[in-house]
């Protein structure tokens, strides 16, 4: 292998070489300082393979011919080695992308630059505490030079004030050294820690003022002002450089002064660490600039790595896998999106919208935004897991509250920048670029997904996890992504055929109770999939998001490891979020979905990091094994999580926009799909662990609470809606809660009674979307006042409708019945009274809003302006009639799905279940026979049907505009339409239980959130005097601080 | 001897950031920083001293063999004239953007440089 010194002598001697030639020779400057950053690029890239590949040992490269102390010595280990790659890369990347601004400047800033990244490299490989700080004035000499690449006039004043903290800092730094020099007698990094520096006299406090003058340079809080200020005009080339390289850089030499300080210094490490990370992050909330808004999650991630650094003692060695992974998607994410910052005209966050012209672009973006926010399959989602899976088990509970809070907020606002970028409107000056900027861009992008496969592997390697880049149902949607090319019914046809192939495949896998949800997610999905063949064109975007939701589903029910079933959910989640913000004004309902998701997410993570107790890999099954008092614990955060995802009341408000504002055949996935998520969470918490009890309280019942208050208020909104699609999503709300409540009571029928409702809210709420969608799609509006006499229009839509909410409402002879006869049985047996009425309450509730989706869109009169509308596409209508017939047949034979799933759960609620006796089904308290109400019922209704047809043989058809026809005026506002505010007297009755306090709780939330950064980043005040303040303040507080400890 | 030294070298730091702190100027500014280095060399060399010994000089009246006892310790001494360097090389630095910020505005208060904020 080439000797590691040759980085640095590559960079020096271009460096002087280009100091030799005339200032007219730029073309070829520019090719010297490429080739040396090659060249430092393939040497380090070298180093990385002999270890990877090889299993190369470390080496040390000597200095003057003699060994230290004497002489400086470079160590070249796998961190040095990806560390000084990362940084050459970077530098060339970055040589690559700023090509005008260096070729217009001359050799000297090409020159500055080398230095800059040799200086970066040299922090890397020294062993010597004074070469670490030569190294480091190197590398803030050449910062301050490169600010002045910008063309922002403001760089030069960010450059100054760097100036002047790092003038203070290199204060510190000496004076650090030369006491830490007196009292080891040495200045080399390991010869100190053999010395145990901290134990000789006056050894503490040199290691504070190292130890604090190289934190420092990490920017933390509140000494960071001058960073921001840096990242905000910098030359987004340089930001790159300084955000990816610099960070990664100086937060090793922090890794090389721990071993100095020993474990003594960890906690202050982490309490640096993740104030930084809490506080940048809440500071980005109120952001607008693009590139400070960049900045502050720079601070913040570097923060977050520190405090892994500072978990050393627990974390061990897995501290390489997990700040290694945090660490890269930091760099690569950060390096890519300051890329594309400089392809961007404006500086506000919505004129990224301009990106939407480049699709590659915005896959980058969201590429970047994935791997900072930590989501699978990307480094840092491995790194996350590991990290909270060990300080849980080690019961550091508030670090990972803090952590995860951190990492929620940077999401947020992340994500909401990707909501602008997708929805705004696209600003007149387009992306510009140049094929040198793409391809800076394009390598970050293959170098994150490339390092996706690797932390992969890893994973599988130490902690026996499976690798999600190599899970079939995820590759098959990444696929996609290749695909986007071809028209959108050719993607579909794959997609039908891929599932149904699945399902053909594995579905002698599935016990009785999956194999409800494995045909729900793969079948289901597949028949909802029919109505996109009404899309046309390619529908950019469209499949890669919803395999990805399904790959996410199917993983989670065949998961039968904690880190299987969690990488499913979030995988679920992304790709369902991607979905609903397809629709046309679903912005912000999208953005509030990921928040409540990823919340939901995390508290999911902490619990069973919890239950894991530091064990590598926990098996589902053994969450039954949890005892007191951990158990409850976990109960109760799983079940937070996956209630976030059922929308139980309190949790719910993200679901009603985010449902209904969804495109047409999107509704129905998210809906009547994507909400089984939850309940099978909810499933597999309550098969394993049971009754809980915490401090007394049955947890349980407190789901029945909860169950049965979300089916009363979420009927009750439903009622008041004016829009249907969005009754409808409320409406899931009730259902969700009916579900939950059956579950809630822990025996058997309850159990069957929810599963039939998994099924049955699946078949309806899907066809009831479907149509509903199919109406508007026709009439134009969601509003059900504009809509009136469709029924002669759009019958098969009626027809649709009509079943559709028979079964909804639970009356004979549909399926919905059924599931409301095992409902009664249920709780008839069970003992809690006052949850049980409440619940009956909901269920007339029911009836008054799904009236209204008949009697107000089919019924009444017809409007002028819809009097030539057609019946919905035929692939809408297509999947809603086969939902008609399975709804007749599961009507007849509900055996066929629930009998097996009956006797399943006598393993879990031995006795109290159903006889089943030919179509005859029976419980303790009564019989239902399916084919005779069927039969019963037909001929009842034909009957009378008959009648009336036959007592109105000669009835004289009244037409729309007949004087005889008085009623209504066919056309009127809608304000005195009669269907307009339908239930106006009972919102004055019960409107007080429908207010938004859920809404109005959370919106006060996220305003305090805003209004406190809003207020607190004025700390950063622009002048640099205050800030050379800040730095002398946090100095001043760490040492008290650590004195004082 | 050292503690006056050591003292005097503290103080001038202390004197440094005192004056970068209080005074708005950037020239000012710039020679507070220098006169604070100037007080952590004398401290580094403070550090390094040691009583009644000679500079680290091996010549006719030092011999290889007893440098051991009779010199003082040389590595300080290196350190410093580094310091020195860099040092210089910062505040010329300081300087060229004082000068650059000077053109754009006309002034040297620093506090007038504060569009970058928040």
């Amino acid at each position: 292998m080439v000797n590691a010194i040759y980085i640095i002598v590559a960079a020096l001697g271009a460096a002087f070489l280009l100091g030799l030639l005339k200032s007219e020779k730029r073309g070829t400057a520019y090719v010297i300082t490429l080739f040396a950053l090659s060249v430092m690029t393939w040497i380090s890239a070298g180093w990385v393979w002999a270890f990877v590949m090889e299993r190369a040992a470390p080496v040390d490269f000597l200095t003057g011919g003699t060994s230290p102390p004497f002489s400086i010595n470079f160590r070249m280990g796998l961190p040095e080695a990806v560390l000084t790659l990362l940084a050459s890369l970077t530098g060339l990347l970055s040589a690559l992308y700023m090509k005008d601004v260096l070729c217009a400047l001359g050799q000297r800033a090409m020159a500055v630059l080398l230095v800059a990244v040799m200086a970066l490299t040299g922090i890397i490989l020294t062993r010597d505490l004074f070469n670490l700080f030569v190294f480091f004035e190197l590398a803030i000499i050449s910062t301050a030079g490169l600010m002045l690449l910008s063309e922002d006039a403001r760089a030069l004043a960010a450059g100054f004030k760097y100036l002047i903290v790092s003038q203070m800092l290199s204060v510190f730094f000496l004076i650090g050294i030369i006491f830490a020099y007196h009292a080891t007698g040495t200045l080399n990094i390991d010869g100190m820690a053999t010395a145990s520096l901290g134990l000789k006299a006056g050894g503490a406090i040199a290691f504070f003022f190292l130890f604090i003058a190289v934190v420092a340079e990490l920017k933390p809080f509140p000494a960071n002002g001058w960073g921001l200020d840096i990242y905000e005009s910098a030359h987004p080339g340089f930001a790159a450089i300084f955000s990816a390289a610099t960070s990664s850089a100086v937060i090793y030499a922090v890794d090389k002064l721990l071993l100095i300080g020993g474990a003594e210094w960890l906690p202050m490490a982490t309490g640096i660490g993740v104030i930084t990370f809490l506080a940048a992050n809440l500071f980005a909330l109120p952001q607008t600039n693009d590139r400070r808004l960049l900045g502050y999650s720079s601070i913040a991630q570097t923060g977050l790595i520190l405090a892994v650094l500072g978990q050393r003692d627990i974390l061990g060695d897995n501290v390489l896998y997990i700040a290694g992974g945090l660490l890269l998607s930091h760099a690569i994410a950060k390096a890519g999106l300051n890329w594309i910052s400089g392809l961007v005209a404006g500086r506000e966050l919505p004129d990224w919208a301009a990106l939407r012209s480049r699709p590659i672009l915005v896959f980058a973006f969201v590429t970047f935004i994935a791997m900072l926010s930590g989501l699978p399959p990307f480094p840092g989602f491995y790194a996350k897991w590991e990290m909270v899976r060990i300080l849980a088990g080690e019961g550091r509970i508030a670090l990972i509250g803090l952590i995860l809070l951190g990492l929620l907020i940077e999401a947020g606002y992340l994500f909401r920048w990707f909501g602008y970028i997708i929805k705004r409107e696209v600003p007149a000056q387009s992306v510009r670029c140049s094929p040198f900027q793409i391809s800076a861009i394009f390598v970050a992008l293959a170098s994150g997904w490339a390092l996706g496969f690797v932390w992969g592997e890893l994973s599988n390697q130490y902690f026996g996890h499976d690798n999600l880049l190599l899970a079939i149902p995820v590759v098959f949607a990444l696929t996609f992504l290749l695909l986007d090319w071809l028209p959108a019914w050719v993607k579909n046809s794959i997609a039908i055929v891929g599932l149904s192939l699945f399902f053909y495949l594995t579905f002698s896998d599935y016990d009785p109770l999956r194999m409800i949800f494995a045909i729900i997610f793969l079948i289901g999905g597949a028949v909802i999939l029919l109505a996109s063949y009404d899309s046309k064109g390619r529908r950019i975007g469209f499949y890669p998001a919803t395999m990805l939701m399904f790959a996410g589903l199917i993983l989670l029910i065949r998961a039968t490891d904690t880190f299987g079933f969690f990488a499913a959910w979030e995988l679920l989640t992304i790709g369902s979020y991607f979905l609903i913000l397809r629709g046309k004004h679903s912005e912000p309902h999208a953005l509030s979905y990921i928040i409540f998701s990823l919340g939901g997410a995390f508290l999911i993570l902490a619990g069973f990091a919890l239950a894991a107790q530091g064990a590598p890999l926990f098996n589902i099954d053994a969450l039954a094994q949890l005892t007191q008092p951990l158990a409850p614990w976990v109960f109760l955060l799983l079940a937070i999580g996956f209630m976030t995802k059922t929308a139980a009341i309190g949790l719910h408000i993200w679901l009603p926009g985010a449902h209904s504002e969804a495109e047409t055949d999107v509704s129905p996935m998210v809906s009547g799909i994507l909400l089984k998520a939850g309940l099978f969470g909810l499933i597999v918490l309550l098969m394993t662990m049971g009754k809980q009890q915490l401090y007394g309280v049955e947890l349980t019942y407190v789901m029945l609470w909860i169950g049965a208050l979300s089916a009363l208020l979420g009927n009750l909104m439903a009622i008041f809606q004016e829009d249907a699609k969005r009754l409808l999503a409320y409406s899931s709300i009730g259902q969700m809660g009916y579900a939950l409540f059956g579950l809630a009571l822990m025996n058997h029928l309850g159990w069957l009674m929810a599963l039939m409702f998994v099924i049955n809210h699946y078949i309806y709420k899907s066809m009831l979307f479907l149509s509903a969608g199919g109406v508007a799609k026709r009439t134009g509006t969601r509003d059900m006042y504009r809509m009136g006499g469709l029924i002669t229009l759009m019958p098969l839509s009626f027809i649709a409708t009509l079943i559709g909410i028979i079964a909804v409402s639970g009356v004979p002879p549909l399926s919905g019945f059924g599931g409301r006869w095992i409902f009664y049985n249920a709780i008839i047996s069970s003992e809690y009274r006052l949850p049980m009425v409440i619940i009956f309450l909901a269920g007339p509730i029911a009836f008054l809003y799904l009236f209204r989706l008949i009697h107000t869109i089919f019924l009444g009169q017809l409007k002028d302006e819809y009097r030539k509308i057609k019946e919905a596409p035929f692939w809408f209508i297509l999947p809603q009639m086969i939902y008609v017939a399975l709804l007749l047949a599961f009507a007849v034979a509900p055996g066929v799905a629930l009998r097996r799933v009956d006797t399943y759960l006598n393993q879990i609620f031995p006795g109290g279940g159903l006889q089943w006796t030919g179509t005859e089904i029976s419980s303790a308290y009564g019989y239902w026979n399916p084919v005779a109400i069927m039969i019963i019922i037909a001929v009842i209704f034909g009957t009378l049907f008959a009648w009336l047809l036959f007592v109105n043989r000669k009835a004289q058809k009244v037409k729309q505009f007949n004087i005889v026809y008085a009623a209504e005026r066919p056309y009127r506002p809608e304000t005195t339409h009669f269907a307009w505010n339908f239930f106006a007297p009972y919102r004055k009755a019960l409107g007080f239980l429908v207010q938004p306090f859920a809404t109005r709780f959370w919106d006060g939330v996220t305003n305090t959130l805003h209004t406190a950064a809003d207020i607190s980043r004025r700390l950063y005040n622009g002048n640099g005097q205050s800030y050379a303040f800040h730095l002398l303040s946090f100095v001043v507080i760490a040492y008290l601080m650590r004195m004082g400890a | 001897m050292t503690y006056i030294a050591l003292a005097t070298g503290f103080l001038l730091i202390l004197i440094g950031f005192y004056g970068a702190l209080t005074n708005r100027n950037l020239l000012r500014m710039i020679v507070a920083f220098t006169i604070a280095n100037s007080g952590i060399n004398v401290v580094i060399i403070a550090i390094g001293y040691m009583h009644g010994r000679t500079a680290p000089i091996l010549d006719a009246t030092v011999s290889a063999a007893d440098a051991l006892t009779r010199v003082i310790d040389p590595v300080p001494q290196v350190l410093v004239l580094t310091a020195i360097v860099i040092g210089v090389g910062v505040a010329a630095l300081m300087l060229v953007f004082a000068y650059k910020l000077y053109e754009r505005k006309g002034t040297l208060d620093i506090s007038k440089f504060a569009e970058l904020k928040w």
